[in-house]
Parts: C-alpha cells; sequence; structure tokens
C-alpha cells in the first residue's frame, strides 16, 4: 500500500560536473546509473548553484539564501532557516549524513537534525580525507531501516552527501582501468600531483591537466556506483516507492577550462551549472525542463512535499510542477578567490543568469564578463562590451548583490 | 531541603530516568564479572552523575563498586583535580589513572613545547603515523588538538583496555550532547581490533537531557565540580575549555545554545579536515 505522505530524501554529490553526466547529452557518460533512472526523473537542464564552491553553494542548497545575505558568517546565520528546522518542526524526522567540514557541527549546520552525522571525529586519510560514499551509503541504510521498521513510522526528510569527487584525486585502481586501462600511477603518485599542481593551480603543463581529469572521471565512475547502491538499498527497504529523491551537486570542478584548477571563486559553466534531478517511482516517463531554476528553489520544493509553508527568508521557490514555476532568473556569490585558500585582499564576485546569458561580476578587479551560453557555451568571447543586453543585465545583478564589509 | 525545587510530576520523572540507567548497569552486571567492569569517570557532570547512579545501584543490590578510571590529559583544571581525588576518598572507589607520560616527558613538561617525534616511543609514533601525520617532525603540545587527542585520550584508553583486559566499559555519554550521538545505543559489543580486545560499552545516562541532569544533580544533591557555578557547560582540557557565560551552568539557556560550544575539539576536527582538502 502506498503511504500518504512520501519521504524526502537530498543526495548532494561534492563537486560533480554536470557535463559528466551522460544523460545532459553534453560528452561521453560517466555516470551509467543516474542515466538507467531518467524515466522517473525530471531533470532541470538549466540549473545554477549559487556560488562555485561549497561554502558559498550550501546556503543556497539547505537555507535557500545567499552566501553573503547576512554579511560574513563565522558560523551560519540564526536568521537563516536550515530546511531540516522546518520540516522537523513540521512534525516529521529529519537525518543528515556528510563528510564535508565546511558542512558541520562547528559551523552550526547541525540544527534541525534528529541525526546528524559529520564524520568529524572520525578518522580518515590524507589520501581520502573524508568518510567514502559506501561507508555513508551504509550508515545512511542502517538509520532507514531502524526508523522505517514500522509500518506507522514517522516520514522523514533525510540529506545525505558524498565527498568522493572532491580532491584530492586518489581513486581506486579499479576504477582508473575502466578510465584509462593504459594509465599507470601509484596512490603517492596521485597525491603529489594534488600537492604540486592542484594546489598551486598550475595548469602550465596540459598533460598534467588531462591526467587529473581522467582521476577526477574515475571517481565520477566511483560515486556512480556508490548512487546506485545507495538506491537499491532503498529499493530493499521498501522505501523508494514512498520517497522522492532529490539529486545535485554543490558545484562542480576545473580542469583547465579557464585557466585553472578546482573550483575557486569564479562564475564559468563548469563550476556553477550543476546537474539537478527529482526522481519520483510515480513518475511514468522522464520530464526536461529548460528553464534556469537556482539552488535556493531546493528548500522550497522539499518544504512544499511536506506540505508545509516556506518561511519568509526562503529566496526561492517550488520546481515543481513545473507549469508553476516561473523563472526570475539566478544569481549567486562568493569570494572571488582564485587559489585554495581566502586572501584578505580578495573581493566578492558575482553573477546573474537569464536563459542564456550569464554576466559577472569580480569586485577586485571591476571586471564584468558577459557571455551567450548558446553562442558559445565554452564561453570564450566576452560580450559585455558589446551585447546590447548588458545594461539591463548589470543592473539586475547589482539589485541583488549584497555587499559585504572587509577589514 | 534539596537545591532546587521541582514538581512532584517532574521529580518522579526523574526517578524514572534513574531507574532507567540503573537497569542497564543491571544488564552489565547480569553479563560481566565486576572486575571485567571499568567505569570512565573524568569528575565532569556526566560521569559524576554516571557514578553517583551507579553508587546507588550496588548499595540496593549489595554489589561492589567497579574500579573508575581517569585520563590525566597533563592540561586538567585543579578543581577537577580535586574532586576526583576528595570523592575517590569519601565513596572509597578504586581510581585508576591514564596517562601518556611519553608525550609528556618529550615536551619538557610543558604545554605548548614543541615535541619531537622521533623522541617518542615506538608506539607512539606508530599512532602518529596511524592517523595521518606519518611526515611530521614534531607537534606542540596540546591536549585537545587533533593529535594530541588521539595520543592523551584513544591511546591511553586502548592500552589501558588491553593491559587490564577490560570487557565492560561505562561511558557518561547523553544523547542530546552532540547530534552525532543521538544514535548510540545503550549497550554495544566493539569487535577486537588491532588496538583494543573485544569488549562492550555500557552507556547508562544516555537518555538525561542535559536538563534532566542539573535538576537531578541539585535535587538529589549529587556533587559537581564548582567550574559549573562559574559558567562553564562543558569541561575539558584547562587551556580549551571556554565559558561563553558568567550564569551557573543551569542557569543558561541549555535548550537553546550549544553546550560544547566552549570546546575546542570540534573545532580542532574540523579545522584539520580542511587541512587535509588544502584549504588551510
Amino acid at each position: 500500500m502506498a503511504r500518504k505522505q512520501k519521504n524526502v530524501i537530498l543526495l548532494t554529490i561534492d563537486t560533480l560536473r554536470k557535463d559528466v553526466i551522460g544523460c545532459y547529452g553534453m560528452g561521453e557518460s560517466y555516470t551509467p546509473f543516474l542515466d538507467s533512472i531518467q524515466d522517473k526523473c525530471v531533470r532541470f537542464n538549466n540549473c545554477q548553484s549559487v556560488g562555485p564552491y561549497t561554502q558559498a553553494s550550501f546556503p543556497g542548497i539547505l537555507t535557500s539564501s545567499y552566501y553573503f545575505e547576512f554579511g560574513r558568517e563565522k558560523q551560519i546565520s540564526s536568521k537563516r532557516t536550515v530546511i531540516s528546522e522546518v520540516v522537523k518542526n513540521g512534525g516529521f524526522t529529519t537525518a543528515g549524513f556528510h563528510s564535508n567540514p565546511f558542512l558541520s557541527a562547528f559551523f552550526g549546520w547541525n540544527r534541525g537534525w534528529n541525526t546528524f552525522y559529520d564524520s568529524m571525529m572520525d578518522q580518515v586519510t590524507d589520501h581520502a580525507p573524508y568518510i567514502l560514499g559506501d561507508v555513508i551509503n551504509s550508515k545512511v541504510d542502517s538509520w532507514v531501516n531502524k526508523h522505517t521498521s514500522s509500518e506507522d513510522y514517522t516520514p522523514f526528510f533525510l540529506w545525505a552527501h558524498y565527498m568522493d569527487v572532491h580532491e584530492p584525486y586518489v581513486p581506486k585502481q579499479e576504477y582508473i582501468a575502466r578510465i584509462d586501462p593504459e594509465l599507470k600511477i601509484t596512490d603517492d603518485e596521485m597525491f603529489q600531483l594534488f600537492k604540486d599542481v592542484v594546489l598551486p593551480r598550475d595548469t602550465s603543463d596540459p598533460a598534467k591537466n588531462e591526467l587529473l581529469k581522467k582521476l577526477y572521471l574515475a571517481h565520477v565512475l566511483e560515486v556512480d556506483e556508490y548512487a546506485k547502491q545507495f538506491f537499491e538499498n532503498l529499493e530493499k527497504s521498501g522505501v523508494l516507492k514512498d520517497t522522492i529523491v532529490i539529486i545535485t551537486s554543490d558545484h562542480g570542478d576545473e580542469f583547465g577550462d579557464h585557466g585553472s584548477l578546482s573550483h575557486d571563486g569564479r562564475m564559468y559553466d563548469e563550476l556553477i551549472n550543476v546537474p539537478l534531478m527529482i526522481y519520483d517511482a510515480d513518475q511514468t516517463e522522464n520530464q526536461v525542463s529548460d528553464t534556469v531554476v537556482s539552488g535556493v528553489d531546493i528548500p522550497p520544493t522539499i518544504a512544499k512535499t511536506f506540505e508545509l509553508s516556506s518561511p519568509d527568508s526562503y529566496c526561492g521557490q517550488p520546481l515543481l510542477p513545473l507549469e508553476s514555476y516561473s523563472s526570475n532568473g539566478s544569481f549567486g556569490e562568493a569570494m572571488g578567490k582564485l587559489q585554495h585558500k581566502i586572501k584578505p585582499t580578495d573581493r566578492p564576485a558575482y553573477f546573474y543568469q537569464e536563459e542564456n546569458l550569464r554576466i559577472s561580476y569580480r569586485i577586485e578587479d571591476e571586471k564584468w564578463e558577459m557571455f551567450d551560453l548558446q553562442a558559445d557555451p565554452a564561453e570564450k568571447e566576452n560580450i559585455v562590451e558589446s551585447s546590447g543586453s548588458a545594461s539591463d543585465m548589470k543592473e539586475k545583478l547589482k539589485a541583488q548583490m549584497h555587499v559585504v564589509a572587509f577589514d | 531541603m534539596p537545591k532546587i525545587e521541582l514538581s512532584e510530576a517532574r521529580v518522579a520523572e526523574l526517578k524514572q530516568k534513574i531507574e532507567k540507567s540503573k537497569e542497564i548497569f543491571k544488564m552489565a552486571y547480569d553479563r560481566f564479572e565486576v572486575k571485567d567492569q571499568r567505569m570512565v569517570w573524568s569528575a565532569g557532570k556526566d560521569s559524576t552523575l554516571m557514578l553517583w547512579i551507579c553508587k546507588q545501584f550496588c548499595e540496593e543490590n549489595n554489589l561492589p563498586m567497579p574500579i573508575c578510571f581517569t585520563i590525566d590529559e597533563f592540561d586538567v583544571f585543579e578543581e577537577i583535580d580535586a574532586m576526583l581525588k576528595i570523592y575517590a576518598e569519601k565513596w572509597d572507589l578504586r581510581l585508576d589513572w591514564g596517562i601518556n607520560i611519553d608525550v609528556v616527558e618529550a615536551s619538557g613538561w610543558e604545554l605548548n613545547a614543541d615535541v619531537t617525534v622521533s623522541d617518542l616511543t615506538k608506539e607512539n609514533q606508530a599512532e602518529i603515523d596511524r592517523i595521518g601525520f606519518g611526515e611530521l617532525e614534531r607537534f606542540p603540545f596540546e591536549a585537545e588538538s587533533f593529535i594530541g587527542n588521539h595520543l592523551m585520550k584513544s591511546v591511553v584508553v586502548n592500552k589501558y583496555i588491553q593491559d587490564h583486559d577490560v570487557k565492560a566499559f561505562y561511558q557518561g555519554l547523553r544523547w542530546d550532547e552532540q547530534p552525532t550521538r543521538s544514535d548510540d545505543p545503550y549497550f554495544e559489543d566493539v569487535a577486537a581490533d588491532e588496538y583494543t580486545p573485544e569488549q562492550t560499552r555500557y552507556r547508562p545516562i544516555l537518555h538525561f537531557s542535559e536538563r534532566d541532569l542539573w535538576e537531578t544533580t541539585l535535587y538529589f544533591d549529587i556533587p559537581y565540580c564548582s567550574l559549573y557555578e562559574q559558567g562553564y557547560r562543558s569541561l575539558g582540557a584547562k587551556t580549551t575549555s571556554l565559558k561563553l557565560d558568567d550564569k551557573k551552568a543551569w542557569d543558561q539557556d541549555l535548550e537553546n545554545t550549544i553546550e560544547r560550544a566552549g570546546r575546542r575539539q570540534d573545532k580542532e576536527a574540523a579545522m584539520e579536515r580542511l587541512r587535509q582538502l588544502g584549504y588551510m
């Protein structure tokens, strides 16, 4: 018998580029599992993360707000409402499982969860400084089985987050072999690349950029396997049919696409344009949306599924039903840092996107860039001086940007 | 006259919670001989409540108390040290002290002094390697840094369990202490690994919230360390425990503020991960 109120699972995959996911049709597929569930998914082809790295993007995904909306915070502001708080206060059960230090209890992300696992007290290694996806899966699985052991369990909202794609790129040999059977590299050599090439953002050797990309793709294959296992566990537990699963990424990753590596404070497609799909067992065919949507739309979508109203602080709107969504363009902001660490001289950078146009502004060098993503998907030709839409786009960006004070 | 006024219903509720804890002790005593049991007692509020309930249980059932075990991190509040000594004597407890003396000696008996890794025993060096710092030459001696916490606590506990062949271990953890604990079971059989023999961990006071704990402590006149009167909510190492408020611990907004906000350990753990990911 189908349950009246569905559960919601938010499955976020750190650092997952959209163009490696086959069903987006942007290139070769490294995600056979994610491709295979599309007939039960609504897929969003044009979702922008509200920031190009975790601290900047997760305020959107979990609190429907922007990074600088409440100034610069040591811990997340009490003025933000974590979606877990909304759902828990609505009388449902909440659980979160992840291994990203930026999302740990120390920074205040443990608000609103009945169960919260951030792994910070667990042991990890330098080669994989996080809990692997299969361990996250087993923690989720045991929680789900325990929670749903009685027929009349309280519907739940569960968030699980995989770190495996994130650097350092030290994937298991079996996945490297699937990417390139000729490639022979030891774990230590891979880790050395992280220290010598990724951390200093050294893109001078194209062969190394390509090698790093291969290692990254091996991790994508791995994480796709974890996603498969995740769904199989839900199926075995008998809850998949009663559960909506939202799958997205907090940001992408760069391999020399715009002259750098990793994911810093820049607003290009490889970092900002993220996958987003909503799985529902009751879905009868694949549905696709080309509308510009945003990470801030995820919390209102979750609230609505539980028939709860969104708090006033929420900037987004429910993604479903598709026909009720009216796009206001998408916006995002982050420190415009160009390296791993934030320097005192770094200043914010912003973007605004409407249909196929994205404009960005870096305060530090007062640089505006605008690209027509349809005509120029690689974002090579800056049209901010030539396009008739530029001044209108500038105004729309300025209307949304949060200005923050610096020491 | 109790130190706190509570309604009859509330007192009955707290008594029930105490009885629940006694059930856990009974389970442990039914399964293990007392000589194989140990109770971790730091003289903090949680383990002192656990100890007090155990004492009630033993008196009611005419059973001997388990041996208590405390970890000396070499960065201890004098008030905690005094409480351990005074109540060990007053309650006639056997109290074992554990310390990783090798690390203390290598620091020249000085907090924050540099410890040279090669000065340590092979065992301690292997432990540093195990937590991913194999390349490190020296580190500052801090009880609650990532390395310090491992060497001064985890290693000491593991060694003690091994040396004394401890089979049952009581921990004064509470579900509401931090969200990561909210799923901990009352008892757990832990399989042997390279570092520790097989053991069962009992957590008799899991169901006490911070509010329950303080009301029980005050109402039943259970001893507590005077630092809680000065505003400390959670006591760890002396130099890294902070008080965020001057109000007595139990007068603070227990429900809406974080008990462990004054502990640096959580920060250290998050910072260490960020370092490994290259962000620090």
